[in-house]
């Protein structure tokens, strides 16, 4: 095996968010559709909530490149704090006004009131990380929504500490709830292994048993962003062996030391 | 670029930590199992009757050492050693058969070695069996002592173990396999007499009489039945002593004289039995 196939099915498993290289699994398509249903349905919110790395960025890029193309969406990947700044931002975007100074939420909100939606669908606007945003700001957010002139489909963190279905601005909303979750070790087997795939890195992706999945599945407990890492790892350790001293890896299957190897460099060990 | 080599160590350490409580586990298992079976299968009922084996023993060869040390004393006095040799040669081989049969029940058992060591002492009176007869005397006298004022048993104040050792000795020339070899003996009446000297007990001074009258010391064994008949006129033997000393040293008629008075005193029969053998002759 050359080394060049550990370096590309290394690369594979770069953390990036790119919706070309979002992953269909049973489970996840499911609530992958239930998303786009409710996007459809004459909601005001919809929540997309889950632990860091279970996909909702993945999630919200695959949606936003399937319904882009068909309705007026905006996804911001990035929280803008700046409370003028978003407003301004939403202005341009949305209604392609420009302002130079300052736009508060009064006059934003009279920009909003003041559309006719008659002939136009709703825009959707796809909110990532917006656990950062400040109550104030959801809260107006949540007002925005309430005119029905505009609808948001808001990803953020859930945290073991906080409810955040109970928070305020989202109680009284009429909005769905998708929740995402880490993979099973058969859905983190299909997962490896179609991404390898899709690279064409068949004989990388027959390397994983299940033994070898049950160890990362271990380690990883099933987070997405996690697996990346730790396969990143140890395709990057297998490319030194490999170029080094092949004798030391087998071909056939991946090895469980060279998985906590990887683990102790990611931290997934602590070593 | 990684740096597999410093990772590659890093996993060392990181296996070699996770095997530690894995061991350590091990270890706590293999030495509570270690523990445990010692406790079930270890037979401490064997144990328990080696040692009350052991401690039957021991009284037995005690008994038997103090029986042959009597014996071997009063074989001295009567010159009829042999029966003692034939009954410590027939208790010899019960002790030898109850020690093989613990070594076969128990592998763990204590030295046996004193039993080596009898074998070769049984018969050999050394200083160890005067020092335990001397004990037994002391004992003996102690008895007496409290019963003073009782004069009607002033008779069972001799040692009647003495008297019964007399009747079962055997002749020693019969006994090929032990001889009793008597060494020593000047050693063992000086430390009688030192220990005489120092608690003016009768019963040795009695002992080192009959020591020196079998020595054919008659001067000492008569200055020794004296001191014996001062601080005690009632023992027998001592008088016995006095006028057999007196018949040797030459003094016949005072000794005739002696026994007639000890004779009307005591109505001792062994008295008036010397006394016979005296005037008719016999004893000279």
């Amino acid at each position: 095996m050359k080394p060049s196939i550990y370096e590309n099915s290394r690369d594979v498993f770069l953390d990036t968010v790119n919706a070309k290289d979002y992953i269909q699994l049973e489970r996840i398509s499911m609530i992958y559709q239930a998303l786009k249903d409710s996007i459809e349905k004459p909601l005001k919110m919809v929540l997309l909530y889950g632990k860091p790395g279970t996909g909702k960025s993945m999630f919200l890029s695959k949606l936003y490149e399937d319904i882009a193309s068909r309705q007026d969406t905006y996804l911001y990947k990035t929280p803008v704090l700046d409370e003028s700044e978003f407003f301004k931002t939403l202005a341009q975007d949305l209604y392609g006004i420009k302002y130079d100074g300052e736009l508060n939420f009064t006059q934003f909100m009279k920009v909003v009131e003041n559309r006719d939606l008659k002939e136009a669908a709703v825009p959707i606007i796809m909110l990532d990380e917006a656990q950062l945003y400040s109550t104030p700001m959801m809260e107006k957010i949540r007002l925005l929504s309430d005119t029905r002139k505009v609808k948001f489909v808001i990803a953020l963190h859930k945290t073991e500490k906080e409810d955040i279905i109970a928070k305020e601005h989202f109680q009284t909303r009429i909005w769905e709830s998708i929740k995402l979750q880490n993979a099973s070790s058969s859905e983190l087997k299909i997962y490896i292994q179609k991404k390898l795939m899709k690279a064409n890195c068949v004989d990388t992706a027959s390397m994983f048993t299940s033994k070898s999945i049950q160890k990362v599945h271990k380690l990883t407990e099933g987070n997405y962003r996690e697996t990346n890492k730790l396969i990143y790892t140890l395709f990057d350790i297998y490319l030194y062996y490999a170029q080094n001293s092949p004798n030391k890896i087998k071909k056939s299957e991946i090895s469980t030391k060279i998985i906590e190897m990887a683990a102790i460099h990611t931290g997934l060990i602590n070593a | 670029m990684l740096n597999v080599n410093e990772l590659e160590n890093r996993y060392k350490k990181y296996k070699l930590k996770s095997y530690t409580p894995f061991f350590a586990t091990l270890l706590g298992v293999a030495v509570a199992t270690i523990a445990v079976s010692f406790f079930l299968l270890y037979d401490f009922d064997s144990k328990r009757d080696l040692k009350s084996k052991q401690i039957v023993q021991k009284q037995e060869i005690k008994k038997e050492d103090y029986n042959a040390s009597i014996i071997a004393l009063q074989s001295d006095e009567t010159n009829k050693e042999d029966n003692q040799t034939e009954e410590i040669v027939q208790e010899m081989p019960i002790i030898e058969e109850e020690v093989q049969t613990i070594d076969e029940k128990v592998l763990l058992s204590p030295s046996l070695d004193f039993i080596k060591n009898i074998k070769p002492q049984a018969p050999t009176i050394k200083e160890e069996t005067i020092k335990t007869l001397v004990a037994v005397e002391q004992k003996r006298e102690a008895l007496p002592q409290k019963k003073e004022s009782n004069a009607e048993k002033k008779d069972e104040i001799l040692p009647p173990v003495i008297e019964e050792v007399k009747e079962s000795i055997t002749p020693v020339e019969k006994s090929s396999s032990i001889d009793i070899k008597r060494r020593d003996e000047e050693d063992d009446i000086k430390h009688v007499i030192k220990r005489f000297n120092i608690n003016h007990n009768p019963a040795l001074s009695l002992f080192v009489a009959k020591k020196y009258y079998q020595l054919e010391d008659y001067e000492q064994a008569y200055n020794y039945a004296l001191a014996t008949n001062e601080l005690n006129n009632d023992i027998e033997a001592s008088w016995i002593i006095f006028s057999k000393s007196l018949v040797k040293l030459g003094k016949k008629e005072m000794a005739i004289q002696t026994l007639r008075e000890y004779i009307k005193q005591s109505n001792s029969s062994q008295a008036k039995q010397l006394l016979d053998e005296i005037l008719s002759g016999k004893f000279r």
